[in-house]
């Protein structure tokens, strides 16, 4: 191939036939991956096509189940991340795992401090930090400060040179540019372009298509745990290509069919919200028995702006509207007055009490409905609970069981069922299938679908391309924090959501092509 | 708006594997909550009786005589019965994600400012109600710092702690003030049916809570701000006005307690109760609250305040001195806690190996 | 859905009223206006030439600010009679809460150049350079209570008998048992906080004149002086010994609480002696009603005595009953034993 006379390094790592499955998912079925030093090799993919689990097989912190990793010509097995990063393969995740509370030195040498009897050499550590941060054109972000009062941007330098120092021959970075400022991405194109020069392999993984286009230059694309084409030239492959081989995901996504009635009376109008840094300009409707999907990568905007409607961000532009009467903002307990619910995107952190019974999770919004003066019915709310949960078809039945024993798939039915048995008349879905095995998917599918049946508005975000297309009535497509297009779901293909979501627009990027 | 049970989800629709069968509504009882609750408490019972035969080894010629047993009893619940009162608060605080080290500082604070010439002038309602008004009063602060002023609950009531020792030695000019009062100076020495009367305020305060935490909507929404206070706040319940609740209920125990301590020594000053702010804390951690918040239960609490009662009470039979004692308390919170974690996880473990239970689900 | 904001301020405005009305009623509480306890000066004696005025002096004093009622009373003492003498300016710096503080407040003082210092130092050995550097400066110190260990860092030294107060104690009490003919008497102790030096020395003295009259203490607890702490040991006491024939509190101020505890649990074959000397406490003494039958002194009237000394030492002259033209270096106050029969002498010395 071309490239290999373009970069021609030796083959650092190779990947043939990695598995790994967890309870419920195949979640790496047959991968490979060839990367050589000296490369930008992209990875790219859809969500839950497996990047994540690749990343974490490669950093050490999975084993595969099977198949063969290759590192510098040895078969290997990395015990942890210690071990991974011992043999030079140090990582950068999307979520930069720094203490904030120590200096940006004692990070970067932080488990590998130069010490002498257990004490430390804080000069030396200084001066190779110092040394370091030089070397990716940073030496001006001071050693002895403390990392919390770095910007994000200074932090993935800091990030970068602890990867350096433990002498990577590979480093593996997690969208590192999501937390980037524009000129800031200059600035780390240019610094790994000086890693590449000096033969250190990076594994690049983005979303945005411009990048790969401009760092990149090999393509390995992921698609339901497998790889669906390898050692793509990063700069001539048609972004047509690159898109189909991202998209048409084998797994059977059954949704329930749309009915043929209209929607009835518009529930929610919301007029120019805006929240700085987050969103600017949104508009939205949702009338009764109308599904809305919000289709965006994470940092679009699309999260932000389902809680903003829900009052759990305070709204900084822009007016909520529900049944005609706006809402104040920032005030979720007015916004569930209104008869709005929220199913949050953590259901673990956001939503769910893990040591309490099903029933009391389910109550959480209204238990006080089923009291009188101030003293709880417990009989009451669990023959409510229950009932809610025949509707689901929840497993197991009995709502006294604590919610943390409960499948992802049916935790998040309690969420859900909490809101069914308040006067939700709109309910907001963020990332409703996260976490939730495939099979408990279509039922999820079809509880929403039959609320929206009986007259209930529902919002819904998700990063997952398909689910939006196939679930919901009418889709806005978010891009940087601002809707790029409306249209009815039956109006949009996968690859044009893709491709808005990605590039801006498909017309442009084709014409990028021909002009490169 | 609700779905009607009618409407059956279809979900024979895909080719989806089938869920792991429906457990056995029969659960396991050490996983219910409400199972592993009862088995803490009797463990602690355990530490009782184990407590009362070493007292019987030790002194067989008291143990023997059952007048003195039950008189001694009594006198160990007495001396739980004002910690025991401040420890219901304690829960309720610990249990919604908190905590409150201004307890003992409250107590004497509310105890002083009820005993001064001018409000024993008022007879005994004025001092039982300036002692709860205080109370309240100074837990209305607390809670305000911490839900609305932000600050961490430890520093806020550190703050309190000290700031209240203060004013209360303001108020007392430092001595010992002494309680006149007939009524308020009976409540310790009267035995209504054989029980001493500020036992039964225990129990009737322990009881009241137990009813506010189990019962009511004020009980679940403190478990609900403790457990998750982001699911809380999403779900609509104002955090920040429970929490303040929260350390009013505290002070209002202090204030309680004020009475009964004032009630024992007969007068108030500003140096009582010390250290009862920990007596408190660590009697609700081995009763098996979660410090983390989220979890507890009233009547573990109690058991964790008898339990150092009947241990100052052992000492003080077997005449040992109070630094030997102070020691044993400590290991005996280290070693509660320790039980605790080891037994559950190992059973958990246990369990698991034998497939008795389901493996936790995937995240 | 109703508009819920006029019912909030209604409960509000009724909130906010009863609030403000507790407070007004709250804040009038705190009042400890009383008829003012005497405190213990000594007061003009005509027969006495040294009470005659002489030149004017600044007397400079300093003690620790703490919750119990000896220490204040040290401070009201001294005010006290200073006030009593025409001549005597009285200058008086806050302790702070420690050694550092207490320090620091004493340099001030020094640079206003007192005639004399009277201090309690929250630590004899902390404070000792203090001691040395007015000494140096030429201004006289007067120790109150906690020795400095330097014998050239004070001019006069004015303290209690820890040790001899529980030798006192245990004589009263070993005397009394001796009379009654108790052959093996079960004697309970309630201590002070044990971690304190002066704790151990009671308790030290107090066994040792046990001793001699072959008698030993059957249980100890330490309570922490306070009353509360007091009732809770002395109950826990009371049921380890069912029956007792004699028993020590050291402190009276948390002898509140051990009498509380006694009278709860309706003991009366025993007798309590207490400690420090206390008003309650020798008021008890003197009604005869209570187990209460005699208390041993450490007597803050000490501050009442430094002061006079202070002003004696700081005008050149002696105590008039003394051969010697100057104050001595050292008095140590013996600690007497206050019965039913000498109550009513003691009564004004008691705090």
């Amino acid at each position: 191939m071309s490239e290999q006379a373009e970069r021609g390094g030796d083959v650092v790592l190779k990947l043939s036939g990695v598995v790994k499955t967890f309870p419920g998912v195949r979640a790496l079925d047959g991968v490979e991956l060839e990367v050589r030093a000296g490369e930008v090799h992209c990875l790219l993919g859809q969500n839950g096509a497996g990047k994540s689990t690749l990343i974490k097989v490669l950093a050490g912190v999975h084993r595969p189940d099977s198949g063969d990793v290759q590192w510098l010509g040895e078969q290997v097995s990395f015990s942890g991340p210690q071990a991974a990063m011992k043999a030079g393969i140090a990582t950068i995740y999307q979520e930069l795992d720094l203490v904030d509370e120590l200096s940006v030195a004692e990070n970067i040498y932080l488990g590998h401090e130069p010490r002498s009897l257990g004490f430390v050499h804080k000069g030396q550590a200084a001066r190779q930090a110092r040394e370091l941060l030089g070397r990716l054109g940073h030496g001006e972000i001071p050693a002895h400060r403390l990392v919390r009062s770095l910007p994000a941007a200074g932090k993935q330098i800091v990030s970068m040179a602890r990867a350096l120092s433990h002498s990577a021959k590979l480093i593996i970075m997690d969208e590192p540019s999501a937390v980037l400022a524009h000129d800031e991405v200059g600035n780390l194109f240019r610094i790994i372009r000086e890693l590449t020069a000096q033969g250190i392999a990076v594994v690049y993984i983005s979303h945005r298509l411009e990048e790969i286009r401009e760092i990149g230059d090999r393509v390995t694309v992921l698609k339901d745990g497998r790889t669906s084409a390898v050692n793509l030239p990063a700069r001539t492959t048609p972004t047509r290509d690159l898109v189909s081989r991202m998209t048409g995901r084998s797994i059977e996504y059954v949704f329930p069919p749309r009915p043929d009635t209209a929607p009835g009376e518009k529930l929610l109008e919301v007029r120019g919200l805006g929240r700085s840094g987050e969103f600017t300009g949104i508009d939205l409707d949702v009338h009764a028995g109308e599904i809305v999907g919000i289709a965006g990568l994470v940092g679009s905007g699309r999260s932000e702006v389902l809680e903003t409607v829900f009052g759990a961000r305070q709204a900084e532009a822009g007016t909520v509207v529900m049944d005609g009467r706006a809402l104040p903002p920032g005030n979720v307990a007015a916004a569930v007055r209104a008869g709005l619910g929220m199913a949050p995107e953590e259901r673990k952190s956001q939503a769910l009490l893990l040591g309490q019974p099903i029933y009391r999770n389910m109550t959480l919004t209204n238990f006080s409905s089923y009291a009188t003066a101030g003293f709880t019915d417990a009989g009451k709310e669990q023959a409510e609970a229950s009932r809610v949960a025949d509707t689901l078809e929840l497993r197991p039945r009995d709502v006294r069981r604590a919610v943390r024993t409960l499948s992802g798939g049916n935790q998040q039915k309690v969420v859900v069922g909490r809101w069914l048995l308040g006067r939700t008349r709109l309910l907001l879905l963020d990332e409703p299938t996260r976490g939730v095995d495939v099979g408990a998917r279509a039922e999820l599918y079809q509880v929403i679908r039959d609320l929206a049946a009986n007259g209930v508005g529902v919002l819904l975000v998700s990063s997952e391309v398909p689910e939006v297309l196939g679930l919901s009535d009418r889709v806005l497509v978010m891009r940087e924090g601002r809707v790029v297009r409306t249209a009815p779901a039956t109006d949009l293909s996968e690859e044009d959501v893709l491709d808005l979501v990605m590039a801006g627009s498909l017309t442009a990027a084709t014409t990028e092509e021909v002009a490169a | 708006m609700s779905v009607s049970s009618e409407q059956k989800v279809d979900n024979g629709a895909v080719g989806h594997a089938p869920h792991p069968a429906p457990a056995a509504q029969k659960t396991s009882w050490w996983k219910d909550e409400a199972q592993e609750s009862t088995r803490r408490n009797l463990g602690l019972v355990g530490v009782l009786l184990a407590l009362f035969a070493i007292g019987a080894f030790i002194r067989p010629d008291l143990y023997s005589d059952a007048d003195w047993v039950v008189n001694n009893i009594m006198v160990i619940l007495t001396q739980a019965a004002a910690i025991g009162v401040i420890t219901v608060g304690m829960t309720f605080v610990i249990i919604g994600g908190g905590i409150d080290l201004s307890v003992g500082a409250l107590i004497a604070l509310s105890g002083v400012w009820a005993t001064t010439l001018a409000t024993q002038s008022f007879g005994p309602v004025g001092m039982i109600f300036t002692a709860v008004a205080v109370g309240i009063g100074a837990g209305l602060v607390n809670g305000a710092l911490v839900a609305y002023g932000k600050l961490v609950p430890f520093i806020a009531t550190l703050a309190m702690l000290v700031a209240a020792r203060g004013l209360a030695a303001q108020i007392s000019g430092k001595q010992t003030q002494i309680s006149t009062d007939t009524f308020i100076n009976s409540l310790a020495t009267t035995r209504p049916l054989g029980i001493p009367m500020l036992v039964i305020i225990l129990l009737v305060v322990a009881g009241l809570g137990w009813v506010l935490l189990n019962r009511t909507t004020f009980g679940r929404r403190t478990v609900a701000i403790g457990g998750n206070p982001e699911a809380a706040r999403l779900a609509g319940i104002n955090v920040r006005g429970h929490t303040m609740l929260l350390y009013a209920l505290s002070g209002l125990c202090c204030g309680i307690a004020a009475i009964m301590l004032t009630s024992l020594a007969t007068s108030s000053q500003a140096a009582a109760a010390e250290l009862y702010e920990l007596d408190a804390i660590a009697a609700a951690i081995i009763g098996g609250t979660l410090l983390s918040g989220g979890r507890g239960t009233i009547v573990g609490s109690l058991f964790g305040v008898i339990v150092f009662s009947a241990i100052t009470n052992l000492f003080a039979i077997a005449n040992l001195p109070t630094e030997v004692q102070n020691m044993v308390k400590g290991a005996i919170i280290v070693v509660a806690v320790l039980l605790q974690q080891v037994r559950f996880s190992s059973i958990t473990q246990f369990a698991r190996r034998h497939g008795l239970t389901r493996a936790k689900p995937q995240t | 859905m109703t508009n819920p904001i006029p019912d909030t301020s209604r409960r509000r405005l009724l909130f906010g009223g009863t609030a403000i009305a507790a407070g007004a009623l709250l804040t009038a509480c705190t009042s400890n206006e009383q008829t003012p306890t005497p405190t213990q000066t000594k007061g003009a004696d005509t027969e006495n030439p040294n009470t005659a005025a002489g030149k004017a002096v600044t007397i400079g004093f300093s003690a620790p600010a703490a919750d119990h009622g000896w220490i204040a009373a040290i401070t009201n003492n001294a005010k006290a009679q200073a006030g009593a003498y025409k001549d005597v300016t009285f200058k008086q710096v806050e302790a702070g809460k420690d050694a550092a503080a207490q320090r620091a407040a004493l340099d001030t003082l020094i640079a206003e150049k007192p005639d004399v210092i009277v201090l309690l130092p929250h630590d004899g050995k902390e404070l000792n350079a203090f001691g040395l550097k007015a000494m140096e400066a030429g201004i006289p110190v007067v120790n109150l209570d906690r020795a400095f260990p330097d014998a050239l860092a004070y001019r006069l030294q004015i303290k209690g008998d820890n040790y001899g107060m529980g030798v006192a104690a245990g004589h009263y009490i070993g005397k009394t048992l001796k009379a009654k003919n108790v052959a093996s008497p079960i004697i309970g102790e309630i201590a002070g906080m044990d971690e304190l030096e002066l704790t151990q020395e009671r308790s030290a003295g107090f066994k040792a004149a046990l001793a001699t009259y072959g008698f030993t203490v059957a249980n100890r607890r330490a309570a922490r002086f306070t009353a509360d702490s007091g009732q809770k040991e002395a109950q826990n006491l009371l049921q380890a010994l069912p029956k007792m024939d004699a028993l020590w509190n050291h402190d009276d101020d948390q002898g509140i609480g051990v009498l509380a505890a006694i009278t709860a649990a309706n003991r009366s074959e025993f007798f309590m002696v207490g400690g420090a000397g206390s008003k309650k406490a020798i008021e008890d003494i003197a009604a005869d009603k209570t187990v209460l039958k005699a208390t041993v002194t450490y007597s803050p009237s000490m501050a009442s005595s430094a002061i006079s000394l202070a002003r004696l030492i700081a005008q050149g002259r002696g105590m008039s009953d003394l051969v010697e033209l100057q104050v001595p270096k050292e008095v140590i106050l013996a600690s007497e034993t206050i019965t039913k029969e000498n109550a009513s002498t003691y009564l004004k010395l008691g705090f």
